[in-house]
């Protein structure tokens, strides 16, 4: 090879695929997922899977901001739904009211979620653990009381019906979704491995402490909140539109306690655990329809035994098993490999000799 | 046999398979399966297409069609997202070609936004909200005219019949105890469905006569709809010196209300709605304190509402050993009024079915249904009513229609039995 390297040059690319990502198979997953994502219209135009897999990505979005908030941050939210089904509420509201397309109306529904997250967050200044938990889900309940209080303008009990589809077709939306969902997916991932993600980390493990060495964790946690919530919003709004209906379904105890589900079901604080789960679950328990008697008992079944076998999340019990860190340099690698990657040092050395006196 | 025997046999079973399948009319059930509604939708639409397919199948132009029905859980209950889901995996993966049934109106909203997508005929046989149909199909034919509703009535009808049986109860306490102006106490779950009719029951029972009851009203309680005890609402109105509970109770605080009340000896005697009480399994849930209770209903035993009313009771009791509710009715009309409609319209073409089922006047186990220009149920004298009963000496008891006077004409139906007071509300109330 001649010449420096530049950043987006072919070969680069070529030798960052082979050396960054083919290396472990996490990463191959991870790619072979997003290839799965984008190619799958070409193999299946099929309205009801193009469906299930729309639903999921909204879900899967939905499930990694509670990850962002509660996985990274330990503040743990039962009343995620609020911001999901605000942002729904509210871009259903302005695009009937306005005349505005969801272009515009559903990111004004995630900024207000965001805005509502930063509310939803100062009680947290003050309580912890259990007791912010059990605040985060009056929320929703409140929400849920408003829309009833005024009929006229939040459609009651039936919702709001009718609204603008995202896009013209089915495929049109599924492209539209899986989108914004990978591109979302990837500032979260980014922001959960930045600086403030490692300080995320730091104020669930002890917050005490990241004060002490000066940093502004008020701040920290209300950021949280926003970022999460702004993405919660986005996935609530899509939901909406896709839908087409905007009702207090939305923001039913069910709906905040599905993305813990699948959070804990893929493994917490990392993002795409969350993902891992939404994309595990929600086709499956599309799959049991089959067996409609047996259906929530197969899958209450299916979540006991993952959580017996794998407590970590189906994510990290599985990556433990495909990839190893390196004892010395702490890189991840293949669990094929002998040697590091990066530093060449033996992964599997042998067992010490007991040495009898 | 050699293979030219096996390949001619093979080819004769895929000519027969192909014709019985173009001959076969897929229709999708739609319910929360693992609930009474659900499985009585079911149930309701079984029986009346079994009927249909033993007398020869629906004609369609030349062909006779038999009817094979796809059960699709909805799990709406639980999640909407879960109910669009299978309206949309019904239609696409399961290929039927008409849908009936729904139960709870926000997931029927999004299970009728998928289907008109598809341009599928929905009918609607178990949910009530008034919203489903008006401002949809009135104000956007073109995408929501395949949407119909066959039962229950339109929430505001409901509302209107269960205060007609308000006023028979009024008029009992009035006539038997000898109170001129009785004590009307309001009972209504905390929900939204309820408050309009909080709000014009309170009104309609102050009001004076004729327009209103001449009653006086003591005051409004509103329990949660799963309140698993009300025996302090119960007990203040007692203190509020009530001779009649007006119900608005959907939910399950339906039973606790009848076990505290009857537990209690309120003297007040209870009528409104009261969905748990419309079920055969109300005695037995309420330890047999629920005696004397009154509530809207859409079918009562030995109560002859049409010809078609205890041919179908029978019929459905004799086959699933149950006392049909409302859902079953609906699914079981549902069936035969698509199949006429079909009938009427010669082909399949769902625009010309649509015309068809707009110029329904059916005949049906719950009375005579015609469909308004939302495509809803009409109500009233001459179509469907209701019925209000009252669970007397161990078993349901229709008290209403009977001798009902409206614009001139008489409606009454054979089996209706006088209203009974309960003897403690006498017992304390006579003068």
């Amino acid at each position: 090879m001649t010449g420096p390297l530049r950043v987006w040059s072919l070969p680069w690319a070529l030798l960052y695929l082979r050396h960054e990502v083919l290396a472990l198979p996490g990463r191959t997953l991870a790619l072979l997922f997003v290839l799965f994502l984008l190619l799958f219209p070409l193999f299946s135009q099929d309205p009801y899977w193009l469906r299930v897999l729309t639903l999921t990505a909204i879900f899967a979005l939905y499930a990694a901001s509670w990850d962002l908030l509660s996985g990274y941050t330990g503040q743990v939210s039962l009343g995620h739904a609020f911001f999901f089904g605000l942002s729904g509420y509210t871009s259903a509201i302005l695009g009937r009211e306005t005349g505005l397309s969801p272009a515009l109306t559903i990111p004004l529904g995630a900024l207000l979620a965001t805005l509502a997250g930063v509310l939803v967050g100062l009680p947290s200044l003050r309580v912890r653990g259990p007791y912010l938990s059990l605040v985060t889900l009056a929320f929703p309940i409140i929400a849920t009381g408003l829309i009833f209080l005024f009929p006229r303008f939040t459609g009651g009990e039936l919702g709001l019906s009718g609204l603008p589809r995202l896009g013209q077709s089915r495929l049109e939306e599924y492209y539209l979704v899986v989108v914004i969902f990978l591109i979302s997916l990837l500032i979260l991932w980014k922001l959960a491995g930045s600086r403030i993600g490692l300080l995320f980390h730091a104020v669930r493990e002890d917050e005490a402490a990241v004060r002490m060495v000066g940093v502004n964790t008020v701040r920290l946690k209300l950021l949280a909140f926003a970022v999460s919530a702004l993405f919660a919003g986005i996935a609530g709004g899509l939901y909406a539109h896709y839908l087409r209906v905007a009702g207090p379904d939305s923001l039913s105890l069910f709906n905040s306690i599905q993305p813990v589900i699948w959070s804990v079901f893929g493994g917490i604080a990392t993002i795409y655990g969350p993902v891992a789960g939404t994309f595990l679950l929600f086709p499956i328990l599309e799959i049991l329809r089959v067996t409609e008697e047996l259906r929530m008992l197969a899958f209450a079944l299916l979540i006991l035994l993952v959580m017996r076998f794998l407590p970590q999340g189906v994510v990290r019990g599985v990556l433990d098993r495909l990839e190893e860190v390196c004892p010395r340099c702490k890189v991840r690698n293949a669990f094929t490999r002998r040697h590091c990657r990066a530093c060449g040092v033996e992964l599997h050395l042998p067992a010490a000799k007991e040495v009898k006196p | 046999m050699g293979r030219i025997g096996t390949a001619v046999l093979w080819a004769v079973a895929l000519l027969l398979g192909s014709g019985v399948s173009a001959q076969t009319l897929r229709i999708g059930v739609v319910g929360p399966m693992a609930f009474v509604q659900g499985e009585h939708t079911w149930y309701g639409a079984t029986l009346a297409a079994e009927e249909i397919n033993r007398a020869g199948g629906v004609q369609i132009g030349n062909q006779r069609y038999r009817i094979e029905l796809i059960r699709v859980d909805t799990n709406e209950m639980t999640s909407v997202t879960d109910a669009a889901t299978a309206v949309e995996r019904a239609i696409t993966a399961q290929r039927v070609d008409f849908l009936m049934g729904g139960f709870r109106s926000e997931a029927v909203l999004a299970m009728t936004e998928v289907a008109a997508d598809y341009r599928k005929i929905f009918i609607i046989t178990g949910a009530g909200l008034d919203g489903l149909l008006a401002g949809r199909v009135d104000r956007n034919y073109e995408r929501f005219k395949y949407l119909f509703r066959v039962s229950p009535n339109k929430s505001s009808d409901l509302a209107r019949t269960s205060l007609l049986l308000a006023a028979e109860v009024v008029q009992a306490v009035r006539q038997q105890l000898g109170i001129p102006r009785p004590r009307v106490a309001i009972l209504a779950e905390r929900a939204a469905w309820a408050d309009p009719l909080v709000e014009t029951a309170g009104r309609l029972f102050a009001a004076p006569p004729p327009q209103g009851y001449g009653a006086e009203v003591v005051g409004t309680w509103r329990p949660s709809a799963t309140a698993t005890d009300v025996t302090p609402e119960l007990t203040a109105i007692q203190r509020a010196g009530a001779q009649v509970i007006f119900t608005v109770l959907s939910g399950p605080v339906g039973v606790p209300f009848g076990r505290d009340w009857g537990r209690l000896r309120i003297p007040a005697a209870p009528v409104g709605i009261n969905v748990e009480a419309q079920q055969e399994t109300w005695l037995r849930a309420t330890d047999n304190l629920g005696t004397y209770v009154a509530t809207l209903n859409s079918l009562a035993p030995g109560v002859a509402i049409t010809p078609r009313t205890i041919p179908f009771i029978s019929n459905f009791q004799a086959r699933f050993r149950q006392f049909p509710i409302y859902t079953a009715s609906g699914a079981y009309g549902a069936l035969y009024i698509l199949a006429e409609a079909l009938t009427r319209a010669g082909t399949t073409n769902v625009d010309a079915v649509v015309r068809a089922l707009e110029a329904t006047d059916y005949t049906g186990a719950t009375g005579r249904i015609v469909f308004d220009r939302t495509h809803d149920v009409t109500w009233g004298p001459g179509y469907t009513t209701g019925l209000g009963v009252q669970w007397v000496g161990g078993r349901m008891q229709a008290f209403w229609p009977r001798n009902w006077q409206v614009e001139g004409r008489v409606v009454s139906y054979a089996g209706v039995r006088p209203y009974e007071l309960p003897p403690w509300v006498v017992e304390a109330w006579r003068r």
